[in-house]
């Protein structure tokens, strides 16, 4: 069938941009992959874009679609050209562009780097067999062990845009596939390193990163299991750190968030001095309860009963985030088929096998 | 000369990554070139799992691992080499552990193993259905721990031969454009197979054989190269991996008649038959009707929801993605499609080639461990456990010898030839002749092979040799020169299938993947127990015999 694809084309070395339309003849199945490969063999040979697998495993073709990241393997065009949608493609973001959907990854592996991206495993004889680990203990890091560094997150990260420098979620992930592995013995160090400036308290959690991303490695998670994680540490310097704790102590004592104090508590007493006139004027129209005497939420009993619930079940890191990686696959498989899941050999479906007699042959 | 190196390893997917490793470790100045960033690379791509004699899900032992390894390549391995790789195996895949390798785990915390088809015990360490992807990422953590230098999206296209040694490569720089020459005292060929081939094939665009054809065209003999894996479980059309790991998890395979078929042709191991006994049973049940639009059935939903989304979750997402199936509802519809390349660079137990200096690791060479079939879970194996060894090897010999020498005369061929493919402007662009070899590979070299399709597939490589001569790539420019890397890819694809069609008419018999059901439908040994090699000599392969080595085992009939 006809597919139609209107593509940013970049000539770096002559620095002009230009979009220009195709419109192919493509099989149903075809891929955006697969459309791309046609243009180029058909219509054009100077296209370029990067490809490997075909099978969203390698992370080479993370493009844009209208301004969305995808992978082009992985995104079908049937239902597209049906719409008669022209759709834009570009290159990622947030990379500089080498050529038309190409980008300069080396920012990027630039930040995995800096997150010391290997297990400090903390001997020296690792012993002759395996580490005894179990898989429970494994699972925390099951959907960061899923990222193929692809860059969709990275091309859609709203801080890194405003903050070239932020580490960014696919390399705070990787962060966490390591802080979360009970193999690896540089936690702490870790942990400290990710809470400095442009670390795990810089990211806006616009959530974009979560859902653009391929695999459901869900980057923005590992970044509130990083946070969570330092505040059980003890890490909690940062701004963000204090912030967040604010809300917790916060709850925990009255119920409510006692929003005149959280900016003392997140900025310090004397920077937040410079805000007094500020505060002065909110509170002239009614916008900050008074301090004192706290107002006390009627019900903190279950406010004060839910924090140490959280307590005693251990959940007050990474665990508190996410509560079983399985747990989770099989919500979402729930959510995905509704409350009655079909039969899997029920009259919509192929037969199930037949029974093997005992000649061997099928009866 | 550009740089100089002690070790330069070509390619940089599994086996390349694990070679550095050791060669750095050993002390080498070692620097990695690929094509593709290292991760990108098509190791990522295997699912299923790693082969070890671990012990750890039943009775095992390093021995039992060799058999099953020389029956599954129906006796043309050799059998010091599969010695090896077997009883290193074990203490290669704790040290991938040690390093971090998100391996699944049993019940006491162990590294987990699943059964795999024709092997005798469950033997094959896994995680999940993405084993390939957590190894090249952990690879790829120790690579970037050490600061190896990596010449990435550089096109390695030529050896340099001085002295009759292997002294460098040649290589076109992706990005900036223009030919590099690295020279280096030895060269290690990790790239990979040439699945590519092929139309369907679980093989990524980036396995087009670039390190066999270097080192045919150095003068280096190419082994078995007939001996092309067709893996039974690939989904149409284009041939995506759905790995063995559901069999070995108890899916089944059904005919049109919902008929668990293989009953007929492996009745005792059924879906756990070594994949060329399978891919031939679903050719045969396909041919005589008993498909459905040229597929068979793979069937997982007996297994369940909780089993499918903890162990085999990749399968389904590349089900539901690219056959729209979901296989907690429906059979998965597969056919055999081309995997594996059992044959390439002819090396020694250290990877080491006929040419000093060069070496070969991983699906590019043949040691030969796989012979006519290889058993699942035994390629992940064996780039990592040749990886090393050829790492260590490569690093102590250039530790031992000192001068390198890349003459400006390789250089200056290098870019006349370059100069003269550029400068074309009238012609044919490639990707017709690529097209038209991969659909008569598929047609004419593929589970079942006839002498007459043989012959005229001999036919039609030669004219598309000659339509290659005269290629025009459209792309003039320096940055990232897709069109012009693609064009040299088809060239190495070439003379690769001239080099697979010369064997196999060669073998008049039935061994492993190369059935010749119509003329020659059994094993021959008496003939053909040995190895076919291949070297180029004036524009055309010629074809030569080398036996296969043998220390315990006999060849026996083999059934499943």
């Amino acid at each position: 069938m006809k597919m139609a694809l209107k593509i940013w084309r970049y000539d770096a070395i002559a620095g002009e941009r230009a979009l220009k339309e195709y419109e192919v003849d493509a099989p149903d199945w075809a891929t955006l992959l697969d459309v791309l490969d046609i243009v180029k063999d058909k219509h054009d040979g100077t296209l370029a874009y990067r490809k490997s697998c075909r099978m969203m495993i390698c992370g080479s073709c993370g493009m844009r679609m209208d301004g969305a990241a995808v992978l082009a393997c992985q995104t079908r065009m049937v239902d597209i050209a049906e719409s008669g949608h022209v759709p834009v493609i570009s290159a990622m973001g947030n990379m500089p562009i080498v050529k038309d959907l190409v980008v300069d990854m080396e920012p990027f592996w630039g930040k995995i780097r800096a997150v010391t991206p290997s297990l400090q495993p903390g001997y020296v004889d690792p012993g002759e067999k395996e580490n005894i680990v179990s898989q429970e203990r494994m699972d925390p890091i099951h959907k960061e062990s899923l990222c193929i560094m692809c860059g969709c997150c990275v091309s859609e990260c709203n801080s890194m845009e405003a903050d070239p420098d932020f580490l960014g979620p696919a390399a705070l992930a990787k962060g966490m596939r390591f802080v979360g592995d009970p193999r690896d013995q540089a936690k702490v160090e870790r942990l400290q390193s990710y809470s400095q400036e442009h670390g795990i308290w810089d990211c806006t959690r616009c959530y974009f990163c979560n859902e653009r991303c391929p695999k459901g490695v869900d980057p923005r998670d590992a970044i509130a299991k990083l946070g969570a994680e330092a505040i059980k540490e003890g890490i909690d310097s940062d701004m963000g750190a204090k912030h967040a704790k604010w809300f917790v102590t916060s709850a925990k004592t009255t119920g409510w968030l006692r929003e005149t104090e959280l900016v003392p508590k997140t900025q310090g007493v004397a920077k937040s001095l410079k805000e007094v006139k500020f505060a002065m004027g909110l509170f002239k129209h009614g916008k900050v309860p008074p301090p004192v005497p706290p107002h006390v939420a009627k019900h903190v009993g279950e406010s004060r009963a839910l924090y140490d619930l959280v307590g005693r079940q251990g959940r007050d890191g990474a665990a508190g985030i996410v509560q079983s990686e399985h747990a989770l696959s099989r919500l979402e498989f729930i959510q995905e088929t509704g409350d009655d899941p079909k039969d899997p050999y029920g009259p919509d479906s192929f037969p199930a096998p037949l029974p093997i007699g005992e000649e061997g042959a099928a009866t | 000369m550009d740089t100089v190196h002690d070790v330069v390893v070509v390619g940089a997917g599994c086996a390349g990554m694990r070679a550095a490793i050791e060669a750095f470790d050993a002390g080498a100045n070692v620097a990695m070139v690929s094509k593709i960033h290292p991760v990108r690379s098509h190791s990522g791509a295997a699912e299923g799992g790693i082969n070890a004699a671990l012990g750890n899900a039943s009775e095992d032992d390093p021995e039992k691992h060799a058999f099953d390894t020389v029956k599954g390549s129906d006796y043309l391995g050799d059998q010091d080499a599969i010695e090896i790789l077997c009883r290193e195996a074990p203490d290669d895949v704790y040290q991938l552990e040690h390093w971090g390798a998100v391996f699944s785990r049993t019940e006491d915390g162990r590294i987990a193993q699943r059964p795999f088809g024709a092997a005798g015990e469950p033997r094959t360490a896994y995680a999940a259905d993405i084993t390939g992807h957590v190894l090249i990422h952990v690879l790829y953590e120790q690579v970037m721990k050490r600061d190896i230098p990596t010449y990435e999206e550089y096109f390695a296209w030529k050896l340099v031969i001085d002295d009759g040694r292997c002294q460098g490569v040649i290589a076109w720089d992706l990005l900036r454009g223009g030919l590099t020459s690295i020279g280096a005292k030895t060269v290690i060929l990790a790239t990979g197979g040439a699945g590519r081939l092929y139309t369907g094939t679980t093989n990524a665009y980036a396995c087009t054989g670039d390190g066999m054809t270097m080192a045919l065209r150095a003068g280096v003999a190419l082994k078995d190269m007939e001996m092309m894996q067709f893996h039974p479980t690939t989904l149409a059309p284009t041939g995506v991996l759905i790995t063995e790991g559901c069999r070995g998890e108890g899916a089944y395979l059904l005919n049109a008649q919902a008929e668990r078929f293989l009953v007929h042709y492996a009745p005792n191991a059924m879906e756990l038959a070594s994949r060329d006994v399978i891919s031939r049973a679903e050719q045969t049940e396909i041919d005589a009707g008993r498909g459905l639009d040229g597929n068979v059935l793979l069937d997982l939903r007996h297994l369940g929801v909780e089993k499918i989304l903890e162990r085999l979750h990749g399968t389904r997402e590349l089900s539901m993605t690219f056959a729209g199936v979901d296989p907690i509802y429906e059979p998965i519809p597969v056919r055999p499609g081309a995997h594996y390349h059992m044959g390439g660079v002819d090396t020694d137990v250290w990877g080491l080639t006929s040419l000093e200096g060069l070496y070969a690791a991983g699906e590019v060479a043949c040691v030969s461990v796989h012979g006519a079939n290889r058993l699942g879970g035994n390629a992940l194996m064996e780039t990592i456990t040749f990886g090393k060894r050829v790492g260590r090897h490569a690093a102590e010999w250039s530790l031992a010898n000192t001068t390198v020498e890349v003459p400006a005369s390789a250089e200056a061929d290098a870019e006349r030839e370059l100069k003269t493919l550029l400068d074309r402007t009238d012609g044919e662009r490639p990707w017709k002749i690529r097209d038209e070899l991969a659909e008569t590979m598929h047609v004419n070299f593929g589970v079942f092979r006839r002498e007459e399709q043989m012959v005229e597939q001999g036919t039609i490589v030669q004219s598309l040799r000659e339509r290659f001569e005269r290629v025009v790539v459209e792309d003039k420019g320096e940055v990232f020169n897709s069109d012009l890397t693609q064009a040299l890819e088809l060239g190495f694809l070439l003379e690769l299938a001239e080099c697979m069609v010369v064997s196999g008419l060669a073998r008049k018999e039935s061994r492993g993947a190369h059935a010749r059901p119509y003329d020659y439908p059994d094993r021959d040994d008496e003939n053909y127990l040995r190895h076919t090699v291949v070297t180029w000599k004036g524009g055309a392969p010629e074809l030569d015999w080398k036996p296969v080595t043998m220390t315990k085992w006999q060849p026996q009939e083999r059934t499943y």
